[in-house]
């Protein structure tokens, strides 16, 4: 019982660290140098379908706008384990864990969300929540 | 006894009883004089490239629970989504009405969601349809558009009984087009078909298919014969009956085909008209559904089934269709040397078939239209339509 009960605290107590180590997309979670990565990478795998200025064309879907209602709610890996496993579409899962994390930084650049001075990481994403709008500054 | 002397005497019996007692040959007792497809290059006002969701168990019909909500699947329909829209919706409805629910969530917007949502609503319930694109912009809009349901698996892989579910949705799917039939703007509509060929049809070539990937050629599961009374089978036509110049072995049959611009137009006004509402919106992982404040969820992403609900058993097949300039005076198709044809409202269809076109497309997931594809495949009805006298008789 004794044991159960240290367990459960501990867990309980490993989730709060999580939460409050959690960030947002609006927290400057990737730099600049890494966007620029990013950049040369989309524009060798995924602009021949989403377009030098990431729009999308009539089929295929923009990477800019509706893509923050989109996965609005998510944790940023949800857009990482997607570009991860199901892109380039026609050799999903070709790209790196490192140039999936530029090419996600890019993406946040090009929808207008704060650079900062660390990189993005694959790990990272799983801590970072997509949020459509920036949350307001908590009240101290 | 003469051909005309027979139509005579068949006339005077009068009726369809005397139609149907003549010789298939002798029903079209006259070369159709047909209008050449105006097919160059620059004609080319679209291409349309998608991936046809195909599965290898066959059509997901199965029901899954995700926390408190039921989810009711129904994807994975290969390239004949169109044909068996309307059965696969049934079936499905009506496992979600078993749950005693009026409130249902319909995922996709393809012609399976949508034709679901329009049978629910039909069935009164109350309908939202969770979507991330809408009829145009869908992959099933990018489709060729013919009846002519086609294999839904593979042999090694069907699950059981699978023959006669596929023939309980085309026979619903068909009765349900009917009422779609002579209505303003043809959202469906019948035309002419000819195959074409320079070798005898049966004389078929029987080298064994390799994909492009190196993989043998997958063997499907064989449907039978399962709608001989509702297809229309091949005349051949005897060389004097071939309107095609310089064209050796032919047939002819009806299709019936729909026209998307005014059939999708239809399907999306009903559901309005209804009540159904549409949340612009994406999913990226099944645990989503559980948040909806739907309890009971018909899922239809098509291919996307692949990557969001991670069904494996999804293979994608690239297809591809080249537009030409409408010709509404063209009222016929054709399919010759491993290219096919078909007149409708929005363009002269045009689409590479065929093995070799099979191979190149089996477990290709590249929705780059591909110029050079649309322009051989233009080029092969060009020589054809050459052969036509510039001044028809």
């Amino acid at each position: 019982m004794r044991t159960k009960m240290i367990a459960t605290v501990l867990i309980l107590a490993a989730g709060m660290a999580t939460a409050q180590a959690r960030s947002s997309i609006w927290d400057g979670v990737y730099s600049d140098a890494q966007a620029d990565r990013g950049r040369t990478s989309y524009m060798q795998n995924c602009s021949r379908c989403h377009g030098a200025s990431l729009m999308g064309t009539y089929e295929i879907p923009p990477l800019v706008g509706r893509i923050m209602p989109y996965y609005a709610g998510s944790g940023l890996d949800a857009l990482f384990d997607y570009i991860s496993t199901a892109m380039p579409l026609d050799h999903p899962g070709a790209l790196s864990p490192a140039t999936n994390a530029d090419i996600v930084a890019y993406i946040l650049k090009s929808n207008d969300l704060p650079s900062g001075s660390k990189e993005l990481t694959a790990a990272g994403t799983k801590a970072i929540s997509f949020d459509a709008a920036k949350p307001r500054a908590k009240k101290k | 006894m003469d051909r005309r002397h027979l139509l005579k005497n068949t006339l005077a019996l009068g009726g369809l009883a005397g139609l149907s007692s003549l010789p298939a040959a002798a029903q079209s007792a006259r070369p159709a004089v047909l209008m050449p497809i105006r097919a160059h290059a620059d004609r080319i006002y679209d291409i349309k490239c998608c991936i046809r969701p195909f599965r290898t168990k066959g059509p997901n019909l199965s029901v899954e629970h995700v926390g408190d909500a039921t989810v009711i699947h129904n994807y994975g329909h290969h390239g004949s989504g169109w044909c068996l829209s309307w059965g696969s919706a049934d079936m499905q409805v009506q496992k979600a009405m078993s749950f005693g629910t009026r409130k249902i969530a319909v995922v996709g917007s393809g012609v399976i969601g949508l034709t679901t949502a329009v049978q629910a609503l039909r069935a009164g319930m109350e309908v939202t349809i969770y979507t991330r694109e809408l009829l145009p912009r869908t992959r099933s809009y990018r489709a060729n558009g013919v009846w002519g349901p086609g294999t839904v698996a593979l042999a090694s892989e069907a699950q059981a009984g699978l023959g006669d579910i596929w023939e309980q949705m085309c026979r619903v799917s068909w009765k349900n087009f009917r009422p779609y039939m002579g209505m303003a703007g043809n959202p469906i509509a019948w035309s002419e078909h000819y195959e074409l060929s320079d070798t005898p049809f049966d004389a078929k070539s029987s080298a064994p298919l390799t994909m492009a990937n190196g993989e043998p050629a997958p063997v499907f599961y064989d449907m039978g014969n399962r709608l001989g009374d509702i297809t229309s089978i091949p005349e051949v036509l005897t060389p004097d009956l071939n309107p095609f110049p310089g064209v050796k072995y032919a047939r002819h049959s009806t299709k019936m085909f729909w026209n998307f611009s005014e059939y999708g137009h239809l399907l999306t006004t009903e559901f309005f008209a209804r009540g159904g509402k549409i949340v612009m919106r994406d999913f990226h992982s099944p645990d989503e559904l559980a948040h909806l404040p739907e309890k009971v969820i018909i899922n239809c992403p098509g291919y996307a089934a692949h990557d969001w609900w991670r069904d494996k058993a999804m293979i994608p097949v690239r297809g591809q269709t080249e537009w030409l300039i409408p010709q509404p005076e063209v009222n016929y198709g054709f399919t010759y040397r491993n290219v096919e044809t078909r007149s409708k409202s929005d363009g002269v269809m045009v689409i590479a078939i065929g093995p070799e076109q099979f191979a190149k497309s089996w477990k290709n997931s590249n929705e780059i239209a591909s110029r050079a594809e649309a322009e051989g495949a233009v080029k092969v009805v060009a020589e054809l339509m050459s052969r036509f006298p510039t001044r028809p008789a």
